[in-house]
């Protein structure tokens, strides 16, 4: 791997300029695979990534017109989509959203908190994973990744099963005697939070587990032998060494708890919503395209800002994510 | 001590782990098999497998398999190749643009789903528009959206698998295919693209994994053509069923059966590695085989245990009936229904009767009390078949308490007259 | 010697950004020759054979094969074949695969290429390997397949980058003679990259000694070792004591220099450096190891230089003396073992005498590093 990249680096590390680049790549690769590789990249990354994120952000500019009105005298860009967010509509009987606004905060609260509950359910298993040698830890492996297999809405709905009102739990601790009447979980969120922590545990444990897989054994005993209680050697040892897994798997669910969509749907109670569903709604029931670019933007620049915030806060690099 | 607390208590906690993640999928593959309309697992009902049978004739079901398939056939491809080409840029680009670049590609996985389907939605919309396509041309076609919207981050997946790869990838090999006088696709073809396949084949499976469970992008692209997931969301969200279960049952039974096979290969490559190693070509053709499949290979076994429940389980599905269970689970709930009407009579009728009792005791204080079994027994007159129920089965309620009527009850009952012969 | 295809370099420029790894190289390799380059790691020689396989453009001036300018050809359309440093065997494909992969390219059928490969395998000493894979091979072994696989192709050029250097030195001495052999054999031209001047003086023709980009000396192996052009020439080929001084006179094809710490001594202008050096110059004169003689005790002059033995070893062939000069300068003197007895010197002052010959002067320069 260091040869390769060695070898392939090497030359042009002295600074050639972009059509030097572009004729050495033509070189490497020939004309016909790398016009192929060249295409296939400009379109992904160019077609696929950048150009729609625009188009959405343009779009969320603009107001909702019928097709024909489009690119006429009406369509001027506005701020009104972002406004209607904070300010609610037009003559509205509040002064703010607070409907949308509430939404809105309790998803990125809620996203934190399913977050902070994954790392510290995952943590230990990750450290176990990584740490133990031998046949058993294969099998871990593959029940770990058995569940990431099935689909989203599957899951979901074996929550749904397990948390219902006639559900397993509830009939085992009102069959128990501790409740005296069914508890319901899903209207109290618990369900939610459940579903939520279950869809995104591999995303959580995998980064945590591949670096500390590559922890040295014997920084650990030797801690241990310098008399560090175990919580010690985990605080000044194992977590400072594992963080770039640790923000790396935070990073991942939090961003996609808070873009959940599906758990959201079938475990959220009926009077709880969560942002992705008011985007659904602005594009399935509301028709309105725009309102629905707009929250989108909001979210995503949202939770990219709090991902960067909190990894200076927690002093990572921006290097570190994605490994 | 301490060290056998801390040793028992990391079990514990595996324990509890593993029945958080794995639990759920256990009891929704249980009710697959309850008969109970609403999916559960207690109380247990009968063992049925009526709703694999309904699965199977749901049309929108199918359909959604059909076009899941479409799709995900679709995705893999584009994707595979997207993310083969951005690996492949990724380790030979201006190394100026490489942080930017590496970001690029990266950030579709971190995305929201949501984010992505309405920013491919939005945009492909614009580009018919800019062409001045109708709104039925291809562009806005579910499929291809779909196919387009899931490759945005498929892709990414991909490229990471890919790469991994490709960095042990010696370039010089390419070059000496090149020195030899191959053409560069001749190289790429004959070289370097056996070099990847393997992980071209994994990126390919998780290429198709994620794209048949995908929700979040989907549900803002699929247009006239919804795939499984969506479907079974709308299902899901309108009210569940146990077909859900089956489906799900089926879906759990392949993963486990596709884990354990490539367990199973994995583990038999070792075994041939380690074989390999010490023999020399003479002995190899014989010694390979040697080794049986089952040695020292847990999955192997696990899977041959697999399968022999698996057809098992089939072979007791098409022999066994269970209709005769229902039909009694069926009386024995219409039967709680009438107690319960009955208890309700019952308890008007001794309110009914205190007040005559009271009113009594303003006339004669000698009537104060009547016994009340005699009334419940007189109440049980009109639930006939509490004792039919009881010598039929098990599952019956063997705590009502045995009322001289009940024998006299069934005469009343037809079924019960039936499950006697 | 002119059967074959030779190669020639134009004022050979080749530049990576503001980074010059070649400068202004100008080489003709006969047809049929084994030519060498032969230089220190980074100097630029691999970037040489890159430019002579295709797989580098040259920023300036020509590669020319067999008199023909190579710009804008391909490495697969050129007549070369290279043997990468590293072999670039094809792991996934059998021996016989390899050897025959150019065959395969020309889409030749299966049974020829087979039947093509076990000729191969029988002139590389492997017969019946076939149909192993390269990782079942030991290096030796994979080193000889490269060489097939190479040939098969029939080059009319074969380059050859650094192919022993993963060798042990046992295998690497024995390979080297079995190259030559091959390339006697086969007749063409082989341009052979290495920084060991072991290989580079047994098996080559010719030698160009590289430093930082730029061809120091063309020659036979025999002119480079006794009369090298430049001091790093003289100093990375073979060992050398080096004496660094002014020239005080110029008689003839000799100078005597006033040395920095030995005094006054004669010494032999290297061919390519007479007529262009004066009077006053900083020159550096070298006497290889094997050049001395112990002199008698008292004896002196400008062939003579005095030292005190530091200490002493026995290798086998030769006995080696390290002494110090009279600056504190470290000389080392090998005696070969004709199977006299050595006496051990060590503590005393010995008197050592060199032959004029044998003693080479040239411009004071960059030095090989140790």
């Amino acid at each position: 791997m260091r040869f390769w990249f060695r070898r392939v680096n090497w030359p042009r590390n002295k600074g050639p300029t972009m059509p030097g680049f572009l004729k050495e790549f033509f070189n490497r690769n020939g004309i016909g695979m790398g016009a192929a590789i060249l295409g296939l990249v400009l379109f992904w990354t160019i077609g696929l990534i950048i150009l729609p994120q625009l188009s959405m952000l343009d779009f969320s500019f603009r107001p909702n017109l019928p097709p024909p009105e489009i690119g006429g005298p009406k369509d001027v860009y506005t701020l009104e989509n972002y406004k209607y967010l904070i300010y609610g509509p037009e003559g509205g009987s509040q002064s703010y959203n607070a409907v949308d606004l509430r939404v809105f905060f309790r998803t990125l609260l809620a996203a934190v908190c399913v977050t902070v509950f994954n790392l510290i359910l995952c943590y230990p298993i990750a450290y176990y994973l990584g740490q133990s040698k031998g046949n058993h830890i294969r099998i871990f492996a593959i029940m770990l990744i058995i569940p990431y297999w099935i689909n989203e809405i599957l899951r979901a709905f074996a929550l749904r099963i397990i948390f219902g009102e006639t559900g397993v739990l509830n009939t085992l601790f009102v069959g128990l005697g501790i409740w005296d009447t069914p508890f319901d979980f899903i209207r109290n969120d618990i369900a939610l939070y459940a579903g939520l922590g279950y869809a995104y545990i591999l995303l959580m444990i995998f980064p945590m587990y591949n670096v500390i897989e590559s922890l040295d054994k014997n920084q650990i005993e030797a801690a241990r032998d310098l008399g560090a209680p175990w919580w010690r050697i985990h605080w000044r040892v194992v977590i400072p060494y594992a963080k770039p897994g640790i923000s790396s798997g935070c990073t991942m669910v939090f961003m996609l708890s808070a873009g959940a969509l599906a758990a959201p749907q079938i475990l959220g109670g009926p009077s709880s919503l969560w942002f992705t569903q008011l985007i659904y709604q602005q594009f399935n029931d509301n028709n309105d395209w725009p309102q629905g670019a707009a929250y989108a933007i909001v979210l995503l620049v949202t939770c990219i800002l709090f991902v960067l915030a909190m990894m200076r806060l927690f002093k990572v690099n921006m290097g570190d994510i994605g490994k | 001590m301490n060290n056998s607390f801390l040793r028992v208590s990391i079990w514990v906690y595996l324990v509890i782990f593993f029945l958080y993640l794995l639990g759920p999928l256990v009891i929704m593959s249980v009710t697959a098999f309850n008969s109970s309309a609403f999916p559960r697992m207690t109380p247990w009902e009968c063992l049925t497998f009526q709703w694999f049978g309904e699965l199977f004739q749901d049309q929108r079901i199918l359909n959604g398999i059909k076009n899941s398939l479409i799709i995900g056939a679709g995705t893999v491809v584009l994707s595979v190749a997207m993310g083969l080409a951005g690996a492949l840029m990724l380790t030979q680009i201006w190394p100026k643009l490489r942080a930017t670049y590496y970001t690029i590609i990266i950030a579709p996985i971190l995305i929201p789903g949501v984010v992505l389907g309405i920013s491919t939605l939005v945009f492909w919309d614009r580009i018919n528009r800019m062409l001045g396509l109708g709104a039925d041309s291809f562009l806005s076609n579910g499929i291809f959206l779909t196919v387009i919207g899931q490759s945005t981050f498929i892709a990414s997946y991909c490229m990471l698998v890919l790469v991994a790869r490709l960095q042990r990838y010696d370039v010089a090999l390419t070059e000496a295919a090149l020195d030899l006088g191959a053409t560069h696709a001749q190289a790429f073809r004959k070289i370097l693209l056996p070099f990847m396949r393997p992980a071209i084949a994994s990126a390919a499976v998780l290429a198709f994994l994620a794209s048949f469970e995908n929700y979040n992008t989907t549900t803002f692209t699929f247009g006239e053509y919804p795939t499984l997931t969506i479907e079974l969301a709308q299902k899901v969200r309108y009210g569940i069923t146990p077909a859900i279960s089956a489906l799900a049952f089926i879906i759990v039974a392949l993963t486990v059966f596709f884990a354990l096979l490539n367990e199973a290969k994995l583990k038999r490559q070792e075994l041939v590695a380690a074989a390999r190693k010490s023999a020399t070509v003479e002995e190899l053709a014989g010694k390979v085989k040697l080794p049986s499949l089952f040695a020292g290979n847990m999955a192997a076994v696990l899977l041959v245990v697999f399968a022999v429940a698996t057809i098992t389980v089939v072979g007791t599905a098409t022999a066994y009936n269970p209709g005769q269970c229902i039909a009694n689970v069926k009386e024995q709930k219409r039967l709680e229904a009438e107690q319960r009407i009955q208890e309700l009579r019952k308890q008007r009728e001794e309110q009914r009767k205190k007040r005559e009792a009271e009113e009594a005791e303003q006339g004669g204080a000698q009537q104060s009390t009547p016994k009340p079994s005699n009334n419940s027994g007189f109440g049980n007159v009109f639930a006939p078949n509490t004792l039919g129920g009881d010598a039929e089965e098990e599952s019956s309620d063997t705590e009502t308490p045995p009322s001289n009527n009940g024998g006299f009850g069934g005469v009343f009952d037809p079924n019960s007259l039936q499950t006697d012969q | 010697m002119s059967a074959g295809v030779g190669v020639d370099l134009e004022n050979l420029w080749i530049r990576f950004g503001d980074f010059v790894a070649v400068r202004d190289a100008n080489v003709n390799i006969n047809g049929g020759d084994f030519f060498s380059f032969l230089g220190p790691s980074g100097c630029g020689k691999t970037t040489i054979l890159r430019a002579v396989s295709g797989f580098l453009e040259p920023s300036e001036g020509k590669v020319l094969i067999g008199g023909k300018d190579m710009r804008g050809i391909g490495p697969n359309k050129r007549p070369t074949a290279l043997i990468f440093q590293n072999l670039a065997l094809f792991p996934l494909m059998k021996v016989w695969e390899n050897i025959t992969f150019s065959l395969e390219i020309s889409g030749a059928s299966a049974k020829e290429r087979r039947k093509r490969a076990d000729e191969l395998l029988d002139m590389i000493a492997l017969p019946d390997q076939g149909d192993k894979l390269p990782s079942e091979l030991s290096g030796g072994q994979r080193q000889r397949v490269a060489i097939a696989r190479a040939l098969c192709a029939e080059p009319d050029v074969l380059l050859l980058d650094e192919p022993l250097s993963a060798l042990d030195l046992k295998l690497r001495q024995h390979m080297r003679t079995e190259l030559r052999e091959i390339q006697k054999r086969v007749g063409i031209t082989f341009i052979y990259i290495t920084h060991d001047q072991g290989e580079a003086l047994t098996m080559s023709d010719n030698i160009a000694v590289m430093r930082a980009g730029v061809i120091d000396q063309i020659a036979d192996g025999k002119t480079i070792y006794n009369d090298p052009n430049t001091a790093f020439a003289a100093s990375f080929v073979g060992e050398n004591n080096v004496f660094r001084g002014k020239i005080k006179q110029i008689m003839g094809n000799e100078a005597l220099i006033s040395t920095n710490r030995s005094g006054e001594l004669v010494a032999r202008i290297s061919t390519a450096n007479q007529g262009k050096l004066a009077v006053g110059d900083d020159a550096m004169m070298f006497i290889r190891p094997e050049a001395f003689a112990i002199a008698s005790d008292g004896a002196s002059g400008d062939h003579f230089v005095t030292a005190r033995v530091n200490h002493e070893e026995f290798e086998g062939n030769v006995f080696n003396i390290f002494t110090e000069g009279d600056g504190g300068k470290e000389i080392k003197v090998s005696l070969p073992n004709l199977g006299q007895s050595f006496d051990d010197h060590t503590g005393q002052n010995i008197t050592l005498e060199y032959e004029t010959r044998n003693a080479v002067l040239v411009p004071a320069g960059e030095l090989a590093a140790e």
